[in-house]
């Protein structure tokens, strides 16, 4: 009798416990969206939101919608737009105190301490995937209202509390980072060591959002990377990303 | 416009704040300074103790006011001191009794693009780290490093300007400063122009000629300052050498506009015969679209054809006032030249659609710069225009060189 087939959700998260059995460096961690599957819902979107405590104004993984043709032969598609984590990325070596860099495992990432938030990094990608922290909160629009069950000194209490990015934590007071500097998506790496997917590959409802060790053969994303209908974003310019579309 | 010469001897805060003896056009440029410097002061003091959030620019417009104000003062800077070197090295006759200004003025207005900058950077006390721990790939990192390295070669090459005396040779010492400060002027006026070309992510940007063109406007804007400079402040005793003087610099400034067009009209040019999307939308903005005000009436009219009308009128050409009055209208054209090279290349949505991808503050391609932006940047010129001001009288730069002043 045939073996059922593991729901994709199930068998990424089996490969990142492989995967993370080996060094850092010999992990290749990349992600394959399937166009074909996404539906628009931005789950992705608000789960990273949630997941990271992103206030207003930045982002990580917005879906951007895109409208072709005129009535009556009109085409609607959805393009989640994560960091590319390229391979040759633009934005690492414009920094003027390398605050940002790849790391061991290849992943872009960014030492809020040591950014100065000059924004250089922000002009020079080419996919606008970073973005600048304000230090808004979503609740500083809130009435403070003593006694009564909501309000700004009651709601904002999620919002100032420490977000764990990279795996320390990043509490929103007064003009401490990450208030100030550029931010990016970084595959959720504090999730990733503890053995939990990115959150947005982890909510996706079509399943539509892969993620994996491009090192081993065996991983879902090294069969999807392989496809003839794969394309990456801007290759002409070189950078090498690690994010695949399935078109 | 001339002044008595002060022989005796006065206490330095005397010397500094010596209003008597200073001119119509000093007093008024100190009041101008003053009044500017006030209304920045809500804005200096509200970025620098309440932060970043009101400004106009964000993700997407990146660069704002400031960073055009940082490449326009720094022009304004390095350009003063190729015009000290012309006289000082090249010993170029048109330019003689101009280089203690031209220092003096390099000396004030790099401290005020730093400033300008400086209150663009989203964690400004952090500043230190790219001194301590530079990436020197980086040519931000070059730039800090190499402003730094020129605030002290144009402090030491006053100095011996001071020490110079008229009509002896340079000494080998002030030579070697000079040549070290003219590459250095050389090197950053046209780095601020790469900081911006290297992007490749920016094709309006991301051509050759961008970083050429910007040591001609640092010259350019140099020689307009002096122009003010002369016009309105200089004080020599040979009032047919001051004439030349400005006439001159007002041909070289005009020379210099009608440079700049040839180098646009070659860059527009090319962009708009390309037809290249990400090209077309800047270039778009620029003459068609948001900017184009500040890109026809600004920099076009105010900036280049208006001051060289004025300068071909003999009766307005040979008068002071009109001189500085061109040099005035030459700044702002390249101040707005600047502008409309920072902010409209930034107007390319990266991906289709991508501003609209999500709403949130600072999130749009819209940039107008918002009253905290033109608050700090009234401050920060204010601040220019009386230390230049009231350093020029301290230290009699706007003297006759051969002035003996105690």
């Amino acid at each position: 009798m045939a073996q059922e087939p593991k729901d994709v959700l199930v068998r990424m998260h089996e490969e990142l416990e492989r995967a993370l059995q080996k060094a850092p460096e010999e992990r290749r961690w990349v992600m394959v969206i399937d166009l074909r599957k996404c539906v628009g819902c931005h789950a992705c979107t608000i789960a990273c939101v949630a997941e990271n405590k992103l206030p207003p104004g930045v982002v990580y993984r917005p879906v951007v919608e895109q409208e072709r043709g005129t009535y009556p032969n009109v085409t609607r598609s959805f393009l989640p737009r994560p960091c590319m984590q390229c391979d040759n990325p633009p934005c690492t070596p414009v920094c003027p105190v390398t605050a940002t860099y790849k790391n061991e495992e290849g992943v872009v990432v960014v030492d809020y301490d040591q950014c100065i938030g000059c924004r250089a990094c922000l002009v020079a990608c080419p996919y606008g995937a970073r973005t600048s922290d304000f230090g808004y909160t979503y609740t500083e629009e809130l009435p403070v209202l003593d006694g009564a069950i909501v309000g700004r000194e009651k709601a904002d209490d999620y919002e100032v509390a420490a977000n764990y990015e990279y795996g320390r934590e990043w509490a929103r007071t007064s003009h401490a980072s990450p208030i100030g500097n550029a931010r990016k998506c970084h595959f959720c790496l504090h999730r990733v060591k503890e053995g939990e997917l990115p959150a947005c590959v982890s909510t996706c409802i079509g399943r539509a959002t892969l993620y994996g060790d491009a090192n081993d053969p065996d991983s879902v994303v090294s069969e999807m990377i392989k496809l003839p209908n794969v394309l990456r974003l801007k290759e002409e310019l070189g950078t090498e990303p690690r994010v695949y579309y399935l078109v | 416009m001339a002044k008595k010469q002060e022989t005796k001897t006065v206490s330095p805060a005397k010397k500094l704040f010596d209003f008597k003896s200073m001119t119509k056009a000093e007093k008024t440029a100190i009041a101008i300074g003053a009044v500017a410097f006030l209304l920045g002061a809500w804005g200096l003091y509200t970025r620098l103790f309440v932060g970043e959030r009101e400004v106009g620019y964000g993700s997407y417009i990146v660069w704002g006011l400031w960073v055009s104000m940082y490449l326009f003062l720094a022009g304004v800077a390095t350009g003063s001191y190729m015009l000290a070197v012309l006289e000082y090295l090249f010993s170029v006759p048109m330019f003689k009794g101009t280089g203690k200004a031209a220092l003096w003025a390099g000396l004030v207005t790099m401290p005020a693009a730093l400033a300008s900058i400086g209150m663009d950077l989203g964690h400004m006390e952090r500043i230190i780290k790219v001194y301590l721990q530079p990436n020197f790939f980086s040519l931000l990192a070059q730039m800090v490093w190499g402003y730094t390295i020129f605030l002290l070669i144009v402090v030491v090459t006053l100095w011996l300007a001071f020490k110079h005396k008229e009509g002896e040779a340079v000494s080998g010492l002030f030579k070697f400063v000079l040549w070290v400060g003219f590459f250095m002027a050389i090197f950053l006026s046209g780095g601020v122009g790469a900081l911006l070309g290297v992007n490749a992510s920016r094709p309006y940007w991301s051509v050759g000629l961008l970083s050429v063109q910007f040591p001609i406007f640092a010259f350019a804007s140099g020689v307009s300052l002096m122009l003010i400079v002369v016009g309105w402040f200089m004080h020599l005793k040979d009032e047919e050498q001051r004439f030349h003087l400005f006439r001159w610099l007002g041909w070289v400034a005009i020379a210099l506009s009608l440079a700049k067009i040839y180098i646009l009209w070659a860059y527009l040019s090319q962009a708009w015969y390309s037809q290249v999307p990400d090209v077309m939308v800047p270039l778009n903005e620029i003459l068609f679209g948001r900017y184009w005000w500040s890109f026809w009436i600004i920099q076009i009219a105010i900036g280049t054809v208006i001051p060289l009308v004025l300068h071909m009128i003999p009766k307005l050409a040979h008068d002071g006032f009109w001189a500085g009055a061109i040099g005035v209208m030459v700044l702002v054209g390249f101040a707005a030249a600047r502008a409309n090279i920072v902010f409209p290349a930034m107007s390319v949505e990266m991906l289709d659609g991508l501003p609209n991808a999500f709403f949130g503050p600072h999130l749009n391609i819209l940039y107008f710069p918002s009253n905290l932006e033109w608050s700090v940047t009234l401050g920060v010129v204010g601040a220019a225009v009386l230390a230049f001001v009231l350093g020029a009288q301290f230290l009699s730069v706007f003297n006759k060189p051969n002035t003996e002043v105690k």
